[in-house]
């Protein structure tokens, strides 16, 4: 269906191809996904399937790509888009209608089909994806997973033969993740659709996956094969995988029902209760919310929310889109400020304290880093904050000696080797860093992350974990809103479920997430009740009382 | 495909008959009553938050600034003492009622767009363009799309210069908002146009050769005979200009067909449509046109130089109702459903 032949592939003035002598075939009907760390080439790969690369990118392709007997190259996106359907990572950056009927008709109106044939498709479309009581909503009042499915349903309502999809799940909660996962299978599996999908979240996705392929930056070729033979010998792994891998257990599981076939044979004693964490923290807390509402208009986002957190702890706010986790954060800056309650942020109550004051004790990182980033080097986007503190770079914090000196933080980041680049020509994990040293330069006692893994691969993730650890360590409170369990899993030490603006679970990490549904890691759902969270938490255990390795 | 009660035209219809109505008459009770009926409609269609404070702020900010500026009128209120340029001198009571009426008329326009504004979405507005410019109506519709998003971005950028302490103070300070915003501005504008390619949009067919030379010898026909018109006008010149501007439509007619384009969406012109744009182009035509049975001299009213209270005419009274017409249907619509 779709074959590389030693495809070649570098962007206008760029040093490195971007894909090096790539040669892969994909049946018809595969559900291919597509891994490998940030820079690896997953999205000009598929750009290359759709024509958007060379046509809109530039640059020079050498080699042969062929989409069902199609020359992408010499069709072009506007050719191909009879036959591929694309899905982009941000569903917001693609819709251009108010309504989502609108939306699905878009493509057909370009394409200048009869009346009663849009009718028809639209209606197709609409019912394959669940979308027909959303039909007449406007496309801002829907939720990420449903926008995602309506850009879907676009690309679907053209009827291509292969559908092509750019991490469509980074930006949405597990249970939205899941639908738009549930109805991509339902497509291939009952339509015989093939679909090409890269993502950096292997647990999400590999259990749906019957091809594997993998890039590797700056090496040439692509690994492809079947997930169950190849998924354990790759560097990037699922927590499922990585525990397979270390208990050797064959075939390589790769959903939790394979994995739990596994695990139950282990003859593990049954889980006690994990013991509860009742012991008060020694420290005042450092952020606190008492009875706290918050609204955008007339929509109350926050209710009555009372919470503390305390120097040294890592909590990690979880819940589904909308439930109002990035507002929690921002009632805690000023940026959203109460109608009802209190916020203190070191004991003293934000009301009336301006944004800029009470982000010298608290850092602040929103969803999209790049708002931040603006000066030419990354050293001076830790002067400007400075600066904007009326702080100079040598000046000493009262009651400490080391100086407010950007280097030591560079060099803490991993950044000194790149203190003069200009911050946006830098990758994501990079960028992500530059801005988390341009809010934390002033040394706060707090940190708040929304959404800091978004685009991040394996790599910068762990990066990142050891960097939180570091700050947790020198008594920082960190607060962190985030989709992604894994994460949240291998960072946290406690966990806040949040839904419709309420606090509905709160507690130790292992409590909370082991015992949710929804949230709960694949390690957690691997030996459930016992408290395991991450891949070393069961392996450390594991080898601790010599379980042998399953048969 | 058509789930409003009235025609985009019906609205467009209406709006031209309210401003044409609107700017003909300073006549308190003519003018009174066509509000009525503006009023009328905008509730019918559900007031949104925002526009009665903004109307109010436009009636009160025409009749303060007629106030200060328009000195004449035989009733002062007060007189500002000294020698002050534009402020010293009376304020008459005639201004201040002329100012009051046209702020009065300015709200009622402002009105009338907010509310027609919410009927017809920009793409049915857009849709009504002829065929030969569907890849200029989607643009603007994309365009249009853009703006909330850009208003979003730029809220996150404020955001995220405020949490580094940002505040402004001079021109370089604007660099930390207008950089991001730019920038992000176009990575947006970047990937909606990588997805609209791979949407198939724009996706040109025919060939557009015969459409442009019909636009290049129209339009210079055209500027040929307006400068024949300009140093003597005459048969050639208006004829000319006439050739031109038909050629012009011959391309924009034969541009359409080589569109293939087609709506999802065709509003249904239905009996309503009929009687309600009758009923409001009456309404604009007997304030707009001299008609014999129509005392124009009604319209025309001045308080100046001493206020007095104009006549009403009835028959332009019941015309003038003829503007009420959308909100009777959106109400008859409503009370079936």
């Amino acid at each position: 269906m779709i074959t590389f032949d030693q495809v070649t592939y570098s962007y206008p003035g760029a040093a490195n191809p971007a894909l090096l002598d790539v040669t892969l075939a994909l049946p018809e009907g595969c559900f291919a996904l597509v891994i490998g760390s940030s820079g690896s080439g997953k999205s000009t790969l598929l750009r290359c399937i759709s024509g958007l690369v060379p046509h809109f990118s530039g640059g020079i392709l050498a080699g042969r790509v062929r989409v069902d007997q199609l020359d992408p190259v010499a069709e072009g996106p506007g050719g191909m888009s009879r036959h591929v359907g694309f899905v982009f990572q941000d569903p917001e950056s693609q819709a251009v209608m108010e309504r989502v009927e609108d939306e699905v008709a878009f493509g057909l109106e370009q394409a200048g089909l009869s009346h009663a044939e849009m009718r028809i498709r639209v209606e197709e479309v609409l019912d394959l994806l669940d979308l027909a009581p959303l039909r007449d909503r406007a496309l801002e009042t829907l939720s990420g997973g449903e926008r995602q499915r309506v850009v879907i349903a676009a690309a679907l309502a053209l009827r291509p033969r292969v559908l092509v999809l750019d991490e469509p799940t980074s930006q949405l909660d597990p249970q939205s993740a899941e639908d738009v996962l549930r109805a991509l299978v339902r497509l291939n599996e009952d339509l015989g659709l093939t679909i090409v999908l890269a993502e950096h979240r292997l647990e999400r996705v590999l259990p749906f996956a019957d091809l594997l392929i993998y890039l590797e930056r700056n090496q040439p070729g692509a690994r492809s094969g079947i997930p169950v033979e190849l998924a354990r010998h790759l560097p990037l792994r699922s927590p499922l995988v990585q525990i397979a891998e270390a208990l050797d257990w064959h075939p390589t599981p790769l959903t939790i029902k394979a994995g739990l076939s596994f695990s139950r044979r282990l003859g593990l004693a049954p889980a006690a209760q994990p013991p509860v964490q009742s012991k008060k923290p020694a420290t005042k807390p450092f952020l606190e919310l008492q009875h706290a509402q918050a609204a955008y208009g007339n929509a109350v986002v926050l209710r009555d929310v009372s919470l503390r957190v305390h120097p040294g702890e890592i909590v990690a706010v979880l819940g589904r889109n909308g439930a109002g986790k990035s507002s929690l954060l921002k009632t805690l800056v000023g940026l959203l400020r109460l109608q009802q309650g209190k916020a203190l942020v070191a004991g003293q109550d934000t009301a009336g304290r301006d944004i800029a004051t009470i982000c010298r004790q608290v850092a602040y990182l929103p969803q999209d880093p790049n708002a931040l980033l603006f000066a030419e080097t990354v050293r001076e986007e830790l002067l400007i904050t400075l600066r904007n503190h009326k702080l100079e770079h040598r000046d000493l914090l009262p009651g400490e000696r080391q100086p407010y000196d950007p280097d030591i933080l560079l060099e803490r980041l991993s950044l000194l080797a790149k203190a003069t680049s200009y911050p946006r020509d830098l990758s994501t994990g990079e960028r992500q860093r530059v801005a988390l040293g341009a809010v934390t330069v002033t040394r706060p006692g707090a940190l708040l992350l929304d959404e800091p893994t978004r685009g991040l691969d394996y790599g910068a993730k762990q990066a990142l974990v050891q960097l939180l650890h570091g700050w947790q360590a020198e008594g920082a409170a960190i607060m962190i809103v985030t989709h992604d369990v894994e994460f949240a899993a291998a960072v946290a030490t406690r966990a806040i479920l949040l839904a419709r603006g309420s606090i509905i679970a709160d507690g130790p990490i292992g409590q909370v997430l082991g015992a949710s549904p929804l949230f709960a890691p694949q390690t957690a759902r691997l030996f459930p009740g016992r408290g395991w969270l991450t891949p070393g938490d069961a392996l450390q255990i594991l080898r601790s009382v010599g379980e042998p390795p399953a048969e | 495909m058509n789930d409003a009660p009235l025609h985009p035209v019906t609205w467009i219809a209406w709006l031209v008959a309210v401003c044409a109505v609107l700017s003909a008459t300073r006549n308190p009770f003519h003018l009174g009553l066509a509000l009525l009926c503006v009023s009328m409609v905008a509730s019918a269609r559900g007031l949104r938050r925002g526009v009665v404070p903004v109307a109010l702020s436009i009636t009160l900010a025409a009749a303060f600034f007629n106030l200060i500026i328009a000195r004449v009128g035989a009733t002062v209120l007060w007189r500002v003492p000294g020698t002050l340029p534009l402020l010293s001198g009376p304020l008459t009571l005639e201004s201040l009622v002329y100012g009051l009426l046209t702020g009065l008329a300015l709200a009622g326009i402002f009105t009338a767009f907010g509310a027609a504004q919410g009927a017809v979405p920009t793409r049915a507005l857009l849709d009504l363009l002829p065929p030969a410019f569907a890849p200029l109506a989607v643009t603007l519709t994309i365009a249009v799309a853009f703006v909330p998003a850009t208003l979003r971005h730029l809220r996150q950028v404020r955001e995220a210069q405020l949490i580094r302490g940002h505040q402004i103070r001079g021109l370089r300070d604007w660099a930390a908002l207008l950089i991001p915003l730019l920038i992000g501005g176009l990575d947006r504008a970047l990937q909606l146009a990588e997805s609209l390619a791979a949407r198939g949009f724009p996706d040109r067919a025919g060939s557009q050769r015969a459409p442009a030379i019909l636009i290049a010898v129209g339009l210079a026909l055209l500027a040929g005979g307006l400068l024949v018109n300009a140093w003597q006008a005459g048969l050639i010149g208006w004829l000319l200009i006439g050739i031109g501007i038909g050629l012009v439509g011959a391309a924009v007619w034969l541009a359409g067909r080589h569109t293939p384009r087609t709506r999802y969406r065709r509003p249904r012109w239905t009996s309503a449509d009929t009687l309600v744009t009758l009923g409001v182009l009456l309404a604009g035509a007997a304030f707009v046109f001299p008609f014999p049975l129509l005392d124009a001299a009604a319209l025309r009213f001045s308080p100046y130089p001493q206020l007095f209270l104009p006549a009403f005419h009835p028959l332009l009274g019941i015309l003038t109702l003829g503007l009420a017409g959308p909100g009777v249907v959106l109400l008859i619509t409503s009370a079936e459903t």
